[in-house]
């Protein structure tokens, strides 16, 4: 130490408090393992500012008029062969449809599946956030996340900003060691486990077809026709969801696609002999 | 609102106004006295043998069931059948004023009104109203459906539902419901209909009611209780 002083070299904490300002000590990776990013948030919300109040304002007659994607009808059920999640493509902007080939699944990882409903924008980036996390998590700890944990990181980031005008309704799906797994998250903070989920304002739609054909030991092909339906049904009836069915089935050893339907010709199909 | 599962759906209430004909500075709109609430579930729907006409049985005030058994389906005369939806108070007094009227007509013109025409009736009249009404019967030109609305909307149609517990019923009815159905067929797609949305929505429960009308009148089913069905399917499935 008499050197250090003698030589006139400043210490790195010193130097580094020059470069950067005060209490900003957290450069890199600040959502670490131990706390997942439950102290600090990954963003800086400035005080006084409320965007879910600026949001309401938005939206009022006569002012800005911001109209949030929103419709859309995702499901999701779990039974003896896996976890069949099924979404339609539809992105409206109110009454302008904006786009008929989006695809509301986002793949976490070849194990773990995210669906999207609400705000596209906060779906994305929240989930890929969670892919980045349940990555660091399986380098860290050598096995893979769970799905309840995945879940309880996406529910925690959510938490983090509850109140503040985010808009998430999201399925994750997976299978871990206790077997199939299916959990709903959404910018509230409710995290549930269940058998079967279906989001969006066509979900109501797709609750009726899907209660109505479920069965726990279901075939497979069963089970991708019950998803099939419940989409095409609801897309029929609901004004904001349309376009394809992409469904995914999770298996044991990870996900597959299983098709891309347009739902006018299933329509078509299953109502043959309607007047 | 669209993000979250099963987002309940309640008709639009309307501050009571006056009945058409009196100027609007007579009829000025009344603050209501405590929030109304309601839900239902009430379906009917076209095919060959007719018509058939199917609703639960709850009347809910918000959070409370008032009743659990009450009547959504009421005729209107023998040939015609009317599924309530909204207010109960407002859909049975217009039910009967409908009624009389239509008796009323029957008795000056020595023969019933067509289905089409009991429907403008309706609708002239339910000018402050909320809720909706379907009426079903066979005329002399076929079985005819029309869904009436408190805003004026008067729609003729092969398939209706309304209510809260509407859309859970609509993707029953779009899978089973066609031209060439039996009878026992139409009745059954019906009942899951009304029982799934039954399961899922809150506002409706407790019974389901079906009512069949043909050239030759209306005839009702016994009225089911919907927790039979409910464990029956549950020992089904094994759970």
């Amino acid at each position: 130490m008499a050197l250090f002083q003698v030589s006139g070299l400043k210490s790195y904490a010193e130097l580094r408090e020059q470069i950067l300002p005060a209490r900003q000590t957290h450069l890199f990776d600040r959502t670490n393992h131990y706390n997942f990013g439950t102290k600090t948030q990954e963003f800086a919300v400035p005080l006084g500012v409320d965007p879910s109040g600026f949001l309401g304002t938005c939206s009022r007659d006569g002012g800005v008029s911001i109209d949030l994607n929103h419709g859309t009808t995702t499901l999701a059920f779990k039974f003896r062969h896996g976890v069949i999640v099924a979404v339609d493509s539809r992105a409206s902007a109110g009454r302008y449809l904006a786009s008929n080939d989006v695809n509301k699944v986002i793949e976490i990882n070849p194990y773990l599946l995210g669906t999207m409903s609400g705000s596209a924008a906060d779906c994305q980036y929240w989930e890929r956030l969670l892919a980045k996390e349940c990555r660091l998590y399986r380098l860290r700890s050598n096995h893979r996340i769970s799905v309840a944990a995945a879940s309880k990181l996406l529910c925690n980031m959510m938490l983090g900003y509850r109140g503040m005008g985010l808009s998430m309704g999201s399925m994750i799906c997976g299978w871990d060691k206790e077997g199939p797994g299916l959990y709903y998250v959404d910018d509230r903070g409710t995290r549930l486990s269940g058998r079967m989920f279906s989001t969006g304002c066509g979900s109501s739609y797709a609750y009726g077809v899907v209660d109505s054909g479920y069965r726990e030991d279901m075939a497979v092909e069963e089970a991708y026709e019950l998803g099939r339906r419940g989409i095409a049904h609801a897309t029929h009836r609901d004004a904001y969801s349309g376009g394809a069915v992409n469904m995914y089935h999770m298996q044991q050893d990870g996900w597959i696609k299983v098709c891309k339907d347009d739902v006018s010709e299933l329509i078509h199909r299953y109502r043959k002999g309607m007047f | 609102v669209l993000i979250r599962p099963a987002s309940s759906q309640e008709s639009v209430l309307q501050p009571p106004c006056g009945p058409a004909g009196l100027p609007p500075a007579a009829s000025q709109t009344v603050p209501l006295p405590f929030p109304m609430s309601h839900g239902t579930t009430t379906l009917a729907f076209l095919f060959q043998g007719g018509v058939l006409a199917a609703a639960d049985t709850r009347s809910s005030c918000s959070g409370l069931v008032a009743c659990p058994a009450s009547q959504k389906i009421r005729p209107i005369h023998s040939h015609l059948v009317g599924t309530t939806s909204g207010t109960s108070a407002d859909c049975a007094l217009w039910k009967r004023i409908l009624s009389r009227e239509l008796r009323l007509y029957q008795l000056r013109h020595g023969r019933r009104l067509s289905t089409s025409g009991a429907g403008g009736g309706a609708s002239a009249d339910l000018g402050g109203t909320s809720g909706g009404l379907q009426k079903a019967s066979p005329s002399s030109s076929g079985p005819g459906l029309w869904y009436v609305c408190s805003d004026g909307t008067r729609l003729r149609g092969s398939l209706f539902s309304v209510g809260s517990g509407s859309p859970y019923a609509y993707s029953i009815l779009d899978q089973g419901v066609r031209w060439g159905l039996t009878v026992e067929e139409a009745t059954s797609v019906a009942r899951e209909a009304v029982y799934r949305a039954a399961h899922r929505d809150a506002w409706s429960g407790n019974c389901v009611d079906v009512y069949h009308v043909t050239s030759k009148g209306w005839t009702r089913r016994k009225r089911e209780d919907l927790k039979e069905e409910y464990y029956r399917e549950k020992g089904r499935q094994g759970r």
